[in-house]
């Protein structure tokens, strides 16, 4: 047993490797952009006007705005007055989704946007800072004749941002307005002539796509994940920090692969969606710390590391960062499985406190980046300190030494390509109107993003379980010339921390070869 | 004597055929005592459709309320975006609707035909939108109409069906005729336009919902401008609409501007055959209301000032009481009161 697999393995056989990855890296890229439709929906309702006319009889309480037992409605607020029907008992009704559709567990989820049409008059302008009070009900029914469930209720309140481009003094200039009203509900915000709302749902098509990909990976990677496992458990020594580093990354990327959301298409798990953020934000934070242990375990100075304690510094922003996006998200989607209605952007005080959170974790970022870039920027510097040694060496050793530091920069090199193909195709399908046309063919970015990204870095935790197992070959039977004896300090300086606690009875890399021979 | 009449009920017949003109259909807005228009039957009666028209009607008999607003929409903007103009887009209350200035290929009737185009594009869509339609949406997607295709990728934007429908419906007239005429093809451009002021400018909205919220995920969609932009949109293409006419290029006869040092009008622009008339005198054999008695403003020097708009006639300035709001207080729920404020104001009227 002497070192990773990636140092053992021929250019030829990393290059097959390589190649195979890069396919199913395409394949996933694929799958999304070919097979998948985008991966949401949205969808514009128009609330219809209903006249509440529960206090004269007592009727249901929920209002239908088309097909049978229709409510009572108008078509605007004119009507309403010449009818003298007050505003209290206009309810604006929607019915999700409109006629002859059907709403589906592969939704996964749905929010819902409201936009207020507000009449610009000058006799009932919105004042500053206008707050809107929503009393809002949510009921559903599993087919089309059953009585309606109530889910939630509450009374809302929200701030108008409205924003009005034109100069105010359009018609009946010099009209001037006071409110005096007993109660200021709903007072100063204009004229509210329809409400819109904005439905937006995953595509049906999209979730199974994804939850198919989820179930592909998940075997994948834990077979990859016992196999490494296996291979450290053979060694005699006890596993080194990175390994166990690696180890960890492939439990959390097996954690957000396992495919638990087959479950909410059958029951009725809402938590799900938190679940699956809170999976996300593990992953994130495991793969942040392995860069920064993986960057440290190769600083090739004469630290003494291995220890998990000595990364505090770096890690620690990691957690304390992650755990304010835990908070927050628990403050915002934790709440919304209480009531659906709630938004922490609502209030003054939710907003604040949001922003703080955001600004806190965006700091430790910064931070974090901060310390990953210098520890690079280390790791680089000793490596050019090293390779001026090189060519003091015997020419077979000082091949192996560039190869291993070729290996090295390459596995540097994937990463940063992959963080570099994240951002690229981030801002793509930022930037992009979500699909392009190719002739016959229509490519779905944003599903290609999704499915792309995530097969990416499954692929790319893979590779460093494959490429950073420790190798059973031995390295008389890769390279028959070696140099015999050679035990100086200077080699067990290049060797990186990876070794040295496997002693000279293990020695790791060139020493170790020389001493089998 | 026979054949006299004969010769008479032949002319009267070509003469009806030419004048009918297929913005007839706007005569909708103006039929409120139809009520709601909701069975086969109520599409026969509709005064202003053709043939084709009607059959529309009757195999999608759900649109025509929309189609009905759609109209009334189509004269409140022409006349809110008339109303400072010597032609205020004033309405009879017989076909045709906005008189014969529109029947002519005029500025007029190519502003008319992409406002009317454009407003049931837009009323079809706002009805798609609260559940009034049924057959709404989905229908231009790859997975068709079922429900499956829904669940799998959701559905096309309403404001597709909006102008399929518009298209279908509003250029069914010029359709029937034939792309001979230079009429119609003037009208199809017009009516097309029409529709891309409000396909152009769709405002694109989005939302971040990723990760707590972060942009990891965004979804936009488009939304339709107001109505009262599209009017803008069309009014301004009204005031640089470009004069062609009508020329054979290869087998197709298309609609080249009369001078040739223009450049070529695009898809959004109005394009017109005939100078208007300058609305100036009252004409009823041509349906012009003149501008005697037209309030104007002294001060101004564009078209609503005295000058312009009464065509050097002159005009009346007399003394006028003017009971306005004023003082106006908001109540719950939801109406404004106001006092009547009286005040003296000089009104000009063109003589």
């Amino acid at each position: 047993m002497a070192g990773a697999i990636i140092e053992n393995m021929s250019t030829k056989k990393l290059v097959i490797v390589g190649v195979i990855l890069l396919l199913f890296q395409v394949f996933s890229f694929l799958v999304g952009g070919l097979i998948a439709p985008s991966p949401t929906t949205a969808v514009h309702y128009m609330a219809t006007k209903c006249v509440d006319v529960r206090k004269s009889q007592q009727r249901s309480k929920w209002f239908m705005p088309w097909g049978p037992n229709q409510c009572n409605k108008i078509r605007d607020f004119d009507e309403a007055m010449v009818r003298m029907i007050e505003a209290n008992d206009i309810v604006f009704a929607v019915h999700i989704p409109l006629p002859n559709k059907e709403m589906s567990p592969w939704f996964q989820f749905m929010l819902v946007i409201l936009q207020f049409d507000i009449a610009f008059k000058l006799v009932n302008q919105i004042e500053d800072g206008a707050v809107v009070t929503i009393d809002v009900g949510l009921a559903y029914r599993d087919d089309t004749v059953s009585d309606w469930t109530e889910m939630a209720h509450s009374i809302e309140q929200r701030k108008l941002s409205c924003n009005f481009t034109t100069p105010k003094t359009f018609e009946n200039e010099g009209v001037t307005t006071s409110a005096t009203e007993r109660k200021r509900v709903n007072v100063g915000i204009g004229e509210i002539k329809d409400i819109r709302l904005v439905g937006i749902h995953q595509n049906g098509g999209f979730t199974k796509v994804w939850f198919a990909m989820k179930t592909f990976l998940t075997p994948s990677i834990l077979i990859i994940m016992v196999w490494y496992w296996r291979r450290i458990t053979l060694m005699t020594r006890p596993p080194v920090l990175l390994e166990k580093v690696i180890f960890a990354l492939g439990i959390s990327m097996t954690f957000i692969n396992i495919p638990v959301e087959w479950f909410s298409v059958g029951f009725n798990w809402t938590w799900m969606l938190l679940f699956g953020d809170i999976r996300q934000g593990i992953f994130y934070a495991m793969l942040l710390s392995f860069w920064i242990i993986f960057c440290g375990e190769h600083l090739m100075d004469q630290m003494e590391r291995n220890r998990f304690a000595v990364y505090w510094k770096q890690v620690g922003p990691i957690v304390f960062g992650s755990f304010c996006l835990f908070i927050f998200d628990m403050c915002e989607r934790g709440v919304q499985l209480k009531n659906p209605f709630y938004s922490i952007w609502a209030s003054d005080v939710g907003t604040e406190l949001a922003m703080a959170f955001i600004i806190v974790a965006g700091i430790c970022a910064c931070l974090y980046f901060l310390f990953l870039c210098f520890m690079v920027f280390q790791v680089f510097r000793n490596i050019s300190g090293k390779r001026t040694c090189l060519p003091a060496m015997s020419k077979a050793r000082r091949l192996h030494y560039e190869g291993l530091i070729f290996r090295f920069k390459f596995l540097m090199l994937v990463t940063l390509a992959c963080a570099a193909m994240t951002v690229i195709f981030f801002i793509i399908s930022q930037v992009n109107e979500g699909h392009w046309h190719w002739g016959d063919y229509t490519v779905q970015v944003n599903s290609a993003f999704f499915t792309g990204i995530y097969g990416m870095w499954n692929l790319y935790v893979f590779a460093i379980m494959f490429l950073y197992a420790p190798s059973h070959k031995r390295y008389g039977d890769e390279q028959s010339n070696g140099d015999l004896g050679v035990n100086s300090g200077e080699d067990i300086q290049l060797t990186t921390t990876i070794t040295h606690v496997d002693g000279p009875t293990e020695i790791y890399k060139m020493t170790g070869k020389g001493a089998q021979e | 004597m026979t054949s006299e009449y004969l010769l008479r009920t032949l002319l009267m017949l070509i003469l009806a055929l030419f004048s009918a003109n297929a913005s007839n259909w706007l005569y909708l807005a103006k039929l409120s005592s139809v009520g709601s228009i909701s069975e086969e039957e109520t599409c026969e009666k509709l005064k202003g459709l053709i043939q084709r028209q009607v059959q529309i009607c009757k195999r999608s008999v759900e649109v025509m309320d929309a189609v009905r607003r759609g109209a009334q929409l189509a004269i409140d903007e022409c006349q809110f975006q008339f109303r400072n103009r010597r032609w205020n887009c004033s309405t009879l209350d017989t076909l045709p609707v906005f008189g014969k200035v529109v029947t002519q290929g005029t500025r007029e009737a190519a502003f008319v035909y992409a406002i009317s185009s454009a407003s049931v594009a837009f009323a079809v869509t706002r009805a798609c939108s609260s559940g009034e339609l049924e057959k709404c949406g989905c229908d231009r997607n790859v997975y068709g109409v079922s429900p499956e295709g829904f669940q799998w990728s959701g559905c096309s934007d309403n404001i597709a069906y909006g102008v399929a429908f518009s298209q279908s419906f509003v250029d069914v007239r010029e359709r029937s005729k034939g792309l001979s005429s230079s009429r119609a093809l003037m009208n199809l451009h017009n009516n097309e336009a029409g529709r891309k002021a409000i396909l152009n400018n769709m405002r694109v909205e989005c939302k971040c919902h990723g990760v707590s919220g972060s942009c990891e995920v965004k979804t936009c969609w488009k939304a339709m401008p107001p109505f009262r932009k599209v009017g803008n949109v069309i009014k301004e293409k009204f005031d640089g609409a470009t004069e062609v006419e009508q020329r054979r290029v290869g087998t197709t006869k298309v609609l080249v501007p009369k001078n040739s040092q223009f450049k070529p009008h695009t898809d959004e622009d109005l394009v017109y055959l005939d100078p208007s008339p300058d609305f100036c005198d009252h004409d009823p054999r041509n349906g012009v209301l003149g501008t005697a008695g037209r309030r104007c403003n002294r001060t101004s020097k564009a078209i609503d000032g005295c000058e312009l708009m009464c065509c050097g006639r002159g005009f009346h300035t007399e003394e006028v009481e003017v009971v306005d709001r004023c003082s106006c207080k908001f109540h719950w729920c939801c109406y404004v009161r106001c006092k009547q404020c009286r005040k003296m104001v000089e009104m000009h009227t063109c003589r």
